[in-house]
């Protein structure tokens, strides 16, 4: 089986995957990217976001045999090689949102994952798409973090 | 000399230790020798705490663990600050395991003093006496731990000292080098500088000779004189964190590594009987079954090992095992909670439990009050569920175990480690990563002493051992669930005369002792003060005051969560000291100021909160839209008094903040932004315990299991949070934990305006 992680092909061995074997653990424990982190293992908290053919997923619930042929974008991959730093991770920093940081990763792929969809989200929209959980509450600063590269929609007239 | 000063300390102990040690002033005993530190090539050590590079790099040891409260920012600007390099030249470097290290201010903080009779320039005797007697048996102990909010205020005078004296023997040396008087030197980003001349050296190019430099008398700058302390300095941290580059534990990747998941007993106190093996082994990936015993606090469970965290999880699961009931019988939480109430009323009518504070008459002045008012408040049992769940990787090998490990206690974590592998602990080397989360929860460090016992079968190769979820929010060392007695007796005027407090919980600390330093456990409980404290120091001028607990033993594993006893004594106080204030028809804030007259500190604090929330009376009153009520409350802890002000509202029956203003006395404020920063996380902390926490547990089972059984408040319902500083220069507070006690009660308060109904039960949600 072979991925494509953060536009580079990634071939896996074959004893040490079966295709049933969630993506979060093939990414951590056999591709070694561990940006991408554990948190409750049922979709719950959303530690483990990245993005699958640019929706935001899951991946511990997420089997590798589905992500297989799909592009996987990981926190590793966010930053651009030539322009450095995704707009989102910049704006993070600015505004000091992390704090322990665990959660950090999950919550700016599942922003990056809506900016690319929707570059003006409505407020209703940031909320649907960042369902994460922070346990440091660090969420009253997502917002803005966020409005700081993507303005709100124009009032309809 | 500090080595002869040690060996006697051996030989004499710790009462030796009071009498060798008098004369030394404290700060400067843990400077450190030059040879503390690990040196590469090109390094010099100035002292335990710094050593400079051949480049000049400032490089600070870090003992302390970051787990969000921003420790590695405000520490390293307090060696910027002292040496003048900007903050973003200090690299923090791996501390040993030597006794400088150790948090000399947690220990003094567990004492049950009164506030009073420790405020700077009143202090009593007995107090000043007891803390100086903690003081020497810590410094002596050297416990390397980051808990209750002392991180910054332990660090205060020393690193200070320690980054003054290696900048005075620069200085020095630069004074030799060139033959010039060293007050006409300044120093300034990273070099020295003679300005008249134009000459310059760089601290790598002055390190050597530094060494060599006696610093001569070194005070640390003067106030006026900083930069950086009291700046909203970026943290150091968050590049890293928000790359995904930074690395917490369960991020420790190691050649050859293999990965084991446990599995407890589903009954709290519960063990494995017979164990099945076979079909786990018969899974791919599934390498072997540990069978681990009681390990420093952890129940016995089969561990799983495998190639993957997945393989051995699945590895898990696939366990046939007879699960044996705990001896004392399965604990229930409803039972629980009908028993400490039962225990407090006896108390409060009988005069029980242990007294941590008495003035006056209580019970003449209650039955002497013109009115007497009797409120039962109750709090659930919480657990702590960072989102790192516990782990550690260790190796054993040849004789000698590394640990790599996200924990608030280095030194206990290298204690049970070697006791576990059957090792000096000389013999350990401990890596300190980054903390997904700590909230006291890594306070202890049974998955340590879990990971060494797999590693020990792991043929030497690294052995990373998880919790999955589950297992963390069905065996954590829960918050205690607590109960209070509270009656007050009022007079003519509804002025406050009497307060009777008493409560009833169990004790943490001897339990964390027998955990994690049966060395220093006692055969029968101490007094804990975090049963007590926001209790016993309430700060409110009443005549007449009995605070009593009763510590009781209920079978539920208990630990430090964030703000400790705080986080309900402050709900239990705080809201009713609310229903004094409604009782005597008064405003809420201007009921409490009539408290705080002797309290200036305390009275600005709530008087800010009032006046930035709008509250009426104070400032430009702001009026609150259609359905919206506010609510307040005022708490001290860890050194620090946080007021705030909750707005809330009703939507289809579920309450819904809106807002939360926080004033703040933290003393003298090291980095605003990260107080700012720990006031949201406390508050966002506080609000999803307050409406939805708690920890049920039936036939001996925890009944919530993952997310969202364990609430955390999403973005879609956060409030907006605004913070607000009252300017002190006393030293620093704590900054991590005195944000979430007055969240809960400030939030009932408002809720008993907008509904008419006094919730005294936590989770508001119930």
């Amino acid at each position: 089986m072979e991925l494509q992680v953060n536009g580079r092909t990634m071939a896996l061995p074959a004893d040490a995957v079966a295709p049933d074997m969630p993506l979060l653990w093939v990414l951590r424990d056999v591709l070694g990217l561990t940006g991408t982190k554990f948190g409750c293992g049922v979709a719950a908290c959303g530690a483990c976001t990245v993005i699958v053919d640019g929706q935001a997923q899951r991946s511990c619930v997420m089997p590798v045999s589905a992500a297989a042929g799909k592009a996987i974008r990981t926190i590793e991959g966010l930053a651009d090689p030539g322009t450095g730093p995704h707009a989102l991770q910049r704006a993070w920093v600015a505004h000091q949102v992390p704090q322990c940081g665990y959660c950090q990763s999950g919550v700016l792929m599942a922003a990056a994952a809506l900016l690319a969809r929707v570059p003006n989200p409505s407020d209703a929209q940031i909320d649907a798409a960042l369902t994460n959980l922070c346990r440091c509450g660090t969420t009253p600063r997502w917002r803005e973090a966020i409005r700081s590269v993507a303005p709100r929609p124009p009032a309809p007239k | 000399m500090t080595r002869r000063r040690s060996l006697l300390l051996g030989g004499l102990g710790a009462a030796g230790a009071l009498v060798v040690g008098w004369g030394v002033l404290p700060p400067r005993s843990r400077l450190g020798a030059q040879g503390t530190l690990a040196l590469e090539a090109g390094e010099v050590g100035l002292n335990g705490w710094i050593k400079i590079a051949a480049d000049g790099t400032v490089m600070l040891a870090m003992p302390r663990s970051e787990m969000g409260q921003g420790i590695h920012t405000a520490l390293a600007m307090l060696v910027a600050e002292e040496l003048e390099v900007p903050l973003a030249a200090v690299r923090l470097v791996e501390a040993g395991p030597q006794r400088l290290y150790g948090n000399v201010a947690m220990f003094v903080e567990s004492l049950p003093l009164h506030p009073e009779d420790t405020e700077p320039g009143h202090e009593t005797a007995l107090a000043t006496a007891g803390r100086w007697v903690v003081a020497k048996v810590a410094r002596e102990l050297g416990i390397q731990v980051t808990g209750g909010s002392t991180s910054v205020a332990d660090a205060w005078d020393v690193l200070r000292l320690a980054a003054a004296t290696a900048r005075a023997q620069l200085v020095g040396a630069a004074s030799l080098n060139w033959r010039l008087p060293a007050d006409e030197l300044r120093v300034r980003d990273g070099a020295v500088h003679h300005d008249a001349t134009g000459q310059r050296a760089h601290f790598g190019e002055l390190a050597r000779v530094a060494a060599a430099t006696p610093p001569g008398e070194v005070r640390p700058k003067a106030r006026e004189d900083w930069r950086l302390i009291g700046t909203p300095a970026p943290r150091i941290d968050v590049v890293a964190k928000a790359d995904g580059s930074a690395r917490f534990g369960l991020d420790v990747r190691l050649p050859g590594m293999v990965y084991a998941v446990v599995r407890h007993c589903p009954m709290i106190g519960g063990s494995p009987g017979r164990v099945k093996i076979e079909a786990a082994m018969r899974m791919p990936g599934v390498e072997r079954v540990v069978r681990l015993g009681p390990l420093a606090g952890a129940t016995a469970a089969p561990a799983v090992v495998g190639r993957s965290t997945w393989h051995a999880q699945r590895g898990a699961q696939a366990l046939e095992v007879e699960w044996q009931a705990p001896p004392g019988g399965r604990l229930e939480t409803a039972a629980i909670r009908l028993g400490l109430e039962a225990q407090a009323r006896a108390a409060a009518d009988r005069g029980g439990g242990f007294v941590f504070h008495r003035r006056g008459d209580a019970e003449a002045a209650l039955a002497s009050a013109a009115r007497r008012l009797e409120a039962v408040y109750h709090a659930p049992y919480l657990a702590h569920a960072t989102m790192e769940p516990p782990n550690c990787t260790a190796r054993v090998a040849d004789g000698r175990v590394e640990v790599w490990a996200s924990t608030q206690v280095p030194g206990i974590a290298r204690a049970q480690a070697a006791r576990v592998a059957g090792l000096p602990e000389s013999a350990v080397t401990l890596h300190l990563t980054y903390l997904g989360g700590g909230f006291g929860r890594r306070l202890d460090a049974d998955v340590v002493a879990q990971a060494v016992r797999v590693a020990l079968e792991t043929d030497g190769r690294p052995l990373q051992l998880v919790w999955p979820r589950e297992e963390d929010i069905g065996h954590d060392f829960y918050r205690p669930a607590g109960v209070a007695v509270l009656r007050a007796g009022l007079d003519e005027q509804g002025r406050c005369l009497a307060l009777q407090a008493t409560s009833a919980g169990d004790a943490i600390t001897p339990r964390w002792l027998e955990r994690g330093l049966p060395g220093l456990a006692t055969r029968f409980d101490a007094p804990d003060k975090t049963a007590g404290e926001g209790l016993y120091d309430q700060p409110y001028g009443i005549a007449h005051q009995r605070i009593a607990h009763v510590a009781t033993h209920s079978g539920v594993p208990v630990g430090y969560w964030r703000s400790v006893g705080h986080s309900h004594n402050a709900f239990f106080v705080e809201g009713f000291v609310d229903e004094l204030a409604h009782a005597a028809g008064q405003d809420p804030v201007a009921y409490r100021l009539a408290m705080l007259r002797d309290k200036p500190r305390h009275a600005a604090v709530l008087r800010l909160a009032a006046q930035k929330a709008g509250w009426p009376g104070h400032g430009e009153a702001r009026a609150l839209p259609a359905g919206r009520a506010r609510g307040v409350a005022l708490h001290e802890s860890f050194g620090s008094i946080v007021a705030e002000v909750v707005e809330v509202s009703l939507e289809a029956g579920v309450p819904r903040v809106h807002r939360v203003v926080c004033a703040a006395d933290v003393g003298t404020v090291v980095n605003p932004g990260i107080v700012a920063q720990q006031m949201e996380g406390a508050v966002m902390f506080g609000l999803a315990a307050a409406l939805r926490g708690r920890i049920d547990i039936e036939a001996g089972v925890v009944r919530q299991r993952n997310f969202p059984d364990v609430p955390v408040t999403a973005l879609a319902d956060t409030p907006r949070i605004e913070t607000h500083l009252v300017a002190s220069t006393r030293a620093p507070g704590g900054v991590g934990e005195p944000g979430t006690p007055p969240l809960a009660p400030a939030l009932a308060n408002a809720l008993f305006v907008l509904t008419g109904e006094r919730r005294r039960e936590l989770p508001l949600l119930g």
